[in-house]
């Protein structure tokens, strides 16, 4: 396992480049392939925005994004001090919703679950939360969602 | 994300996105669409050959730019994130959105498209001229 490289920001929508900045410069030296870094690169992206829209709902808070390589994966591992909230309690998203019946939302998670080979949500013993994507460095993630 | 208009006649126009398209920006590029639409275009065709990276924040832009454009409300960009919005189901229509035409997504882009079903929903076309003319 490496040591991590460490992003703080401020959560706001305008820092987002910043994050995929991180990622893609990042995760190349971690050994990620080209496919993966823009699979890193969007699961992180959505999650970040995810925090900043409905964590903190527009009022700012701190956000750490660490990554790091673990045998043959990359782990993006983000913390926040937002209320509480799983991922994994997030209702699915229908791709095959026609137009009128699509919610305007939701597609974030969704997308992160189909980039990424695992992810994890812990609350750490001080509140907030830690989540956890992990992607291979250089296989298409296997699909378990069954709408993918 | 820098955006481009071509106004090519009073119905259509061409809207060339350059850069990133993420949650920082999709309002703009809603409210751009609107506007059009508010002058009278119908066809708006999205020039999206420079857009190296879309989220689904952008997803949500081209939801509500569909919706605009056949003349329905769009979502609330607000509450509408994570609210549910309860739609009368007209399967007929509501399969098919014609009138905003995606131009040469890069492979990034047109990934999350495929991903989040908007690519069956929205047609694409390999250049401007085929988006304007089909």
């Amino acid at each position: 396992m490496t040591s991590p490289a460490t992003l703080r920001i401020e959560a706001d929508v305008d820092r987002l480049k910043d994050v995929r900045q991180f990622v893609r410069e990042i995760a190349p030296t971690l050994g990620a392939d080209e496919v993966a870094v823009r699979d890193l690169v969007q699961a992180v992206d959505e999650w970040v925005t995810n925090v900043v829209v409905h964590g903190y709902r527009g009022a700012g808070g701190p956000i750490e994004i660490e990554l790091l390589r673990a045998g043959d994966e990359i782990v993006a591992r983000v913390r926040d001090a937002a209320p509480a909230f799983d991922p994994a309690t997030a209702p699915a998203f229908d791709p095959d919703l026609p137009l009128d019946q699509r919610p305007a939302g939701r597609m974030g998670i969704h997308l992160i679950r189909e980039l990424c080979d695992r992810f994890e949500h812990r609350v750490p013993a001080g509140g907030g939360n830690e989540t956890a994507i992990v992607r291979s460095t250089t296989r298409i993630p296997s699909r378990t969602g069954g709408n993918g | 994300m820098n955006t481009t208009i071509d106004r090519v006649s009073p119905e259509a126009a061409v809207l060339a996105l350059d850069g990133e398209l993420d949650a920082s920006n999709f309002r703009e590029l809603i409210a751009t669409g609107t506007g059009l639409y508010a002058d009278g275009v119908r066809r708006l065709v999205l020039e999206l050959s420079d857009l190296a990276y879309m989220s689904s924040s952008g997803i949500v832009a081209l939801h509500s730019l569909a919706l605009i454009f056949r003349g329905q409300q769009p979502p609330d960009p607000e509450a509408g994130w994570a609210a549910i919005h309860a739609v009368s189901a007209d399967t007929a229509e509501g399969t098919r959105a014609d009138q905003v035409r995606l131009v040469a997504p890069t492979a990034a882009v047109e990934s999350v498209l495929e991903r989040t079903g908007l690519g069956r929903i929205l047609p694409v076309f390999g250049d401007r001229d085929a988006a304007l003319a089909g």
